[in-house]
């Protein structure tokens, strides 16, 4: 699962943070880290629910296949880094 | 006061007798809740015109879906914020910084003050937070069963955290409390006096920060540079009064609902208070049903948006608590639910001019009301007492006397 970060329709809520700091980074300003997000297995009901918090709808939940290979989705944000 | 007539092209069906001022419960009312009135928008169209919807009288339209609201909010472009809210008190045009300024110019400006405010520096913050409110209700529980929540302790509790961040004593908070109280809720003659005093002292401080730097917000700004250069006078007033002004009030308000609410709903007041995990959630929730906010943008040019001829120059009313209440949004909108997931409410607004304080703002919400409810045993409105409410710009309350003897 890949959660696809609409960067311009960020206005730092925060909301996904709160739900899940591990997953959704901040910059100094509060606003989501550019990129998207490759989501480890076991966390990505974590994740979809910190992506269904955005009042913006900034964050999209991918679950294509696609997405589960795709190298230049594969950035090291997820959980564990 | 003055009541512009309905506008040539707005149509005669699109108009609705509806008023954030004049409506019924929107008035000082005794046992009021001016949240749940508005709810009433809901049953007519989704967006109508209201032809008495601001302080000075004005017409607006009033988007009603929150679905709408995202698309005003988010479009800054089309939807300008700057209508000098606070300078047209005074008869000038002056905006307030960054609320009032338009991308692009606004960016800079945010930029400069989003890290003072991030969710990182108030967590940084959140000892303070916490020390203040227990004080201040050990300090009331030390000598009596009941009292007046505004006046003894959500007041003095938003105003001090916010005076400490602005680098201010707490001397201050009394005459602080008074003027935005004139400002906000006062008449034609008390609000341009309160204006005056704020910008005074504003102007007063900005002076005495610039002669002698301390460690506080009036000093950054007075130092700050943006675009390579220092901020002009007229820069530095827009944003120290933006600061004051948002501070005072808002805050204060949204405590005062949430435990007006607890205190006539007991089954939830003990929900949180033997299980105060909930809280967080609850909060949200709370934010949800008593947002004190209604948010007005100025289109820019004529456009036709979701079948209403906004021309330019219109007013375009997204109360939060009308969105909040919006039922294609959230489920049975109208009962307050304090474990509702997925809470997407409106109450800190859309788009580029978010609420600057709302991570603040949220954490104030969650301590008062852990240490609240963690140091007051069952509280009841007081018997004999009625808690007045009021909407307008900012929904409000008073003579909130709880009693736990």
């Amino acid at each position: 699962m890949r959660i696809i970060v609409h960067n311009a329709k960020c206005q730092g809520h925060a909301r996904c943070w709160a739900q899940a700091p591990d997953i959704f980074k901040l910059d100094d300003d509060g606003y989501i880290l550019p990129g998207d997000i490759q989501v480890a297995e076991g966390e990505q009901l974590l994740a979809s629910q910190g992506a269904r918090s955005c009042p913006e709808r900034a964050l999209e939940v991918d679950r294509t296949s696609a997405a589960r290979f795709e190298p230049a989705a594969m950035q090291p944000r997820t959980g564990e880094a | 006061m003055a009541i512009n007539p309905v506008p040539d092209h707005v149509p005669p069906e699109m108009v609705r007798d509806f008023s954030l001022f004049t409506s019924p419960g929107m008035p000082p009312t005794p046992n009021g809740d001016p949240h749940a009135a508005v709810a009433c928008a809901h049953d007519g169209p989704p967006i109508f015109y209201s032809p008495y919807n601001t302080q000075d009288g004005r017409g607006t339209w009033v988007i009603t879906r929150a679905a709408d609201q995202r698309k005003v909010l988010q479009d800054a472009e089309t939807f300008s914020s700057h209508r000098s809210i606070f300078s047209s008190i005074l008869g000038e045009t002056w905006p307030t910084i960054p609320l009032e300024l338009d991308p692009p110019a606004h960016g800079a400006f945010r930029s400069l003050l989003s890290p003072l405010l991030s969710p990182k520096r108030v967590t940084a913050l959140e000892p303070a937070v916490r020390e203040r409110a227990i004080a201040l209700i050990d300090r009331i529980t030390a000598s009596a069963t009941s009292c007046d929540v505004m006046k003894d302790f959500a007041f003095p509790f938003t105003v001090s955290i916010f005076l400490r961040f602005l680098g201010l004593p707490d001397q201050g908070l009394d005459t602080f409390v008074g003027w935005a109280k004139d400002l906000l809720h006062g008449d034609d003659v008390e609000r341009p006096v309160a204006a005056r005093k704020i910008v005074a002292f504003i102007d007063e401080l900005a002076t005495n920060r610039r002669k002698d730097p301390v460690d506080d917000l009036m000093t950054f700004i007075v130092q700050a540079q943006i675009e390579g250069r220092r901020l002009t006078d007229g820069e530095i007033r827009g944003i120290g009064v933006l600061v004051f002004v948002a501070g005072l009030d808002t805050v204060a308000a949204a405590i005062g609902f949430d435990l007006a609410y607890l205190a006539r709903n007991l089954k939830d007041q003990e929900l949180l208070r033997s299980e105060p995990d909930r809280i967080l959630l609850a909060t949200e929730e709370l934010l949800r049903a008593y947002p004190p906010i209604q948010l007005i943008r100025v289109a820019t040019k004529d456009i036709d948006f979701e079948g209403a001829p906004i021309r330019k120059g219109d007013y375009v009313s997204c109360a939060t608590m009308i969105a909040n209440r919006d039922p294609e949004e959230f489920e049975s909108p109208n009962t307050v639910d304090l474990a509702r997931e997925h809470n997407r409410h409106a109450a800190f607004g859309y788009g580029p001019h978010r609420c600057l304080g709302s991570h603040l703002a949220r954490r104030e919400i969650v301590i008062g009301l852990e240490e609240w409810l963690a140091r007051i045993p069952t509280f009841r409105i007081k018997e004999g007492t009625a808690p007045i409410t009021c909407g307008g710009h900012v929904f409000g309350i008073e003579n909130l006397i709880l009693d736990w003897s």
